[in-house]
């Protein structure tokens, strides 16, 4: 007994260590991991975690990458999933948030690269998600991700919703009249209207009320 | 004095007069507005802690952070050292390297304005409950980081977590076992074969 | 008309949750009557009382320890009322909404759910300033001295503005009576 507690809390600081180092927030997240980690009463379970995140950390996933890794591991131990299956999930979101990283390069946060993974998840095509960085370079496209993946997730074909959001973003849609648009899309479709149609027609509603895009530049979508 | 009050305008009033039920949920949504406004107002180390959840900055954004770590007394990881290296300038487009390369500092792509955490009421309606939380991945699905508060005896839950925008997905904890807002859009969450519960945040 | 304790809004004004949680306890069923007349849709009715509430909260370090809490409280929601009738949202519809049925009570059973509908009517007719006076007097029975300090107007206006809403009041549901005879 002993023995596990002291090798679990010497997993548990070299996981301490490992996520302070790549988060750069200092003590305080660490502190708050190394709970998170050390509460986890199924050792194999701590292992898998520590693990999976060490692992991230060699295939040089950045740090902000860490933090949706971290919550898929604690949503597992949440639902009480076994650890086969955490290891299985923290995997394959590993793949993913890279290949986030590399689409929504440079240096995506780490709220666009969970939003990245998600939209790729439920099927948003790799090269919207370049088209999107490309329509907005300087600023967090979060909301946008999080809308289309709303979208698609609730059967928008993937294609239509990226041609939509794209189309709204090069129209300087904000990131509140997309989440509207996501509602409204919502409601009609729980009141019987397809997903295709609700879109058409609330997409539509916001492009109305939007100046055209500017001349085309470097950062605008084609 | 009852002036103006003849039979018909009494009348009138009476008809007007009749007090509307109580309503638990509106009431629990005003104290929950309440506490998102005053958890609103930004505090000189809420804003150095939400500066350091992001792992992109620029070199004038680190200095101006060091030199708010200072003002409060607050020491930062890699700030200081930062604070004495000479400002390169402002982080362009394609990013930009940082003076100290014993920082680990990572060029920013999106400057200059920082994303931060919103508070977000949330209401629960479960009059049985003994303790209700709200986990997602916003809190690292961690039962202990927001519990609810029930208002009144049997009223609804209420409480405010701060979320950063975009999408997110959350359940209530209910007595120790996970629930789905009935309220809200559900994803089913194939890794590990259940629902959650999606929230959407907006960029305030 | 009942006023809560003194000391509870003190209690508020101090910090204390408990204490504010008391004075919406206690108000919330006013503040909705009012607004609902005001603004004759539910919806928004809601809306102004939330703001209003959210506002008193936030305003309690300016509400002076020897003032009385009702006027304070019907000034904030007058003119949170005020505010959402001048973004022109006002709708006739009265509809169910949630929890809160718009009929609920006797007075409807004792004359009718028209005479109600109708009475509503017409104070929907009545220009804003003159609905919210005769509100304030005769069904949130303020004084007239009260509603002047609440309001800003003085107090030989605000008479007339009461008188003029009865009037019309009067003029246009005797009509009506008449008509259904």
């Amino acid at each position: 007994m002993k023995q596990n507690i002291f090798s679990a809390r010497v997993t548990a600081c070299a996981a301490v260590a490992l996520l302070a180092a790549l988060s750069g927030a200092g003590a305080q997240q660490g502190v708050q991991s190394e709970r998170r980690i050390t509460a986890i009463s199924d050792d194999a379970t701590r292992s898998v975690v520590i693990e999976q995140l060490s692992l991230a950390k060699e295939s040089g996933l950045p740090a902000g990458a860490m933090e949706p890794l971290m919550a898929k591991a604690m949503e597992g131990v949440a639902k009480k999933a076994s650890s086969k299956s955490i290891r299985s999930a923290m995997d394959a979101l590993q793949k993913r948030l890279r290949k986030a990283n590399d689409l929504l390069a440079p240096s995506p946060t780490a709220e666009e690269l969970s939003a990245g993974a998600d939209a790729l998840y439920v099927g948003v095509p790799e090269k919207t998600l370049k088209q999107m960085r490309q329509a907005a370079p300087r600023r967090s496209i979060a909301v946008e991700l999080g809308v289309l993946t709303e979208l698609v997730a609730r059967s928008v074909p993937a294609a239509k919703a990226s041609k939509m959001v794209l189309d709204l973003m090069a129209h300087g849609a904000t990131g509140a009249q997309l989440t509207a648009m996501n509602t409204a899309v919502q409601s009609d479709v729980a009141a019987g209207l397809t997903p295709e149609a609700a879109l058409d027609r609330h997409g539509r509603g916001i492009m109305s009320l939007l100046p055209p895009p500017p001349a085309v530049t470097g950062a605008n979508h084609r | 004095m009852i002036d103006d009050r003849d039979e018909l305008i009494e009348r009138v009033a009476r008809s007007l007069s009749p007090l509307p039920p109580n309503n638990s949920r509106a009431k629990a949504q005003i104290l929950a507005a309440v506490r998102a406004r005053r958890a609103r107002a930004p505090r000189p180390w809420t804003v150095v802690l939400d500066w350091m959840r992001q792992p992109a900055f620029s070199v004038a954004s680190a200095g101006l952070l060091a030199a708010a770590a200072l003002a409060i007394g607050f020491v930062t990881r890699g700030a200081l050292a930062t604070l004495n290296e000479p400002q390169a300038p402002l982080a362009s487009s394609a990013g930009a390297t940082p003076a100290n390369p014993n920082v680990t500092a990572i060029p920013a792509a999106n400057t200059p304005a920082v994303v931060r955490a919103v508070p977000v009421p949330i209401t629960f309606d479960s009059p049985g409950a003994k303790s209700v939380a709200i986990v997602g991945d916003f809190n690292d699905w961690d039962g202990t980081a927001a519990p609810l508060t029930r208002f009144g005896t049997n009223g609804p839950w209420t409480a405010t977590v701060k979320v950063m925008p975009g999408r997110h997905l959350y359940a209530f904890m209910v007595d120790g076992k996970l629930v789905v807002d009935p309220r809200a859009p559900h994803a089913r969450d194939l890794d590990y074969g259940t629902d959650a519960s999606v929230l959407m945040v907006n960029t305030p | 008309m009942n006023e809560i304790d003194p000391s509870v809004p003190l209690r508020a004004k101090r910090g204390e949750e408990k204490a504010f949680i008391e004075i919406v306890d206690f108000y919330y069923p006013r503040c909705l009557r009012f607004a609902r007349n005001m603004l004759s849709n539910d919806q928004d009715a809601e809306e102004a009382v939330q703001d209003a509430f959210v506002r008193v909260h936030h305003s309690f370090p300016r509400f002076r320890e020897d003032a009385r809490f009702d006027p304070w409280l019907f000034r904030i929601l007058a003119n949170r009322c005020r505010t959402l009738l001048s973004r022109g949202r006002r709708h006739r519809a009265l509809i169910e909404y949630g929890e809160v049925p718009i009929t609920a009570a006797a007075p409807e059973e004792e004359y009718g759910a028209d005479w109600a509908e109708e009475v509503r009517v017409v104070l929907d007719t009545l220009p804003a300033e003159q609905r919210e006076a005769f509100l304030l007097r005769h069904v949130e029975d303020l004084s007239y001295e009260d509603i002047a300090a609440l309001t800003g107007v003085r107090l030989s206006a605000l008479r007339m503005r009461v008188k003029r809403a009865c009037d019309t009041l009067r003029a246009r549901l005797t009509e009506v009576e008449q008509h259904d005879r």
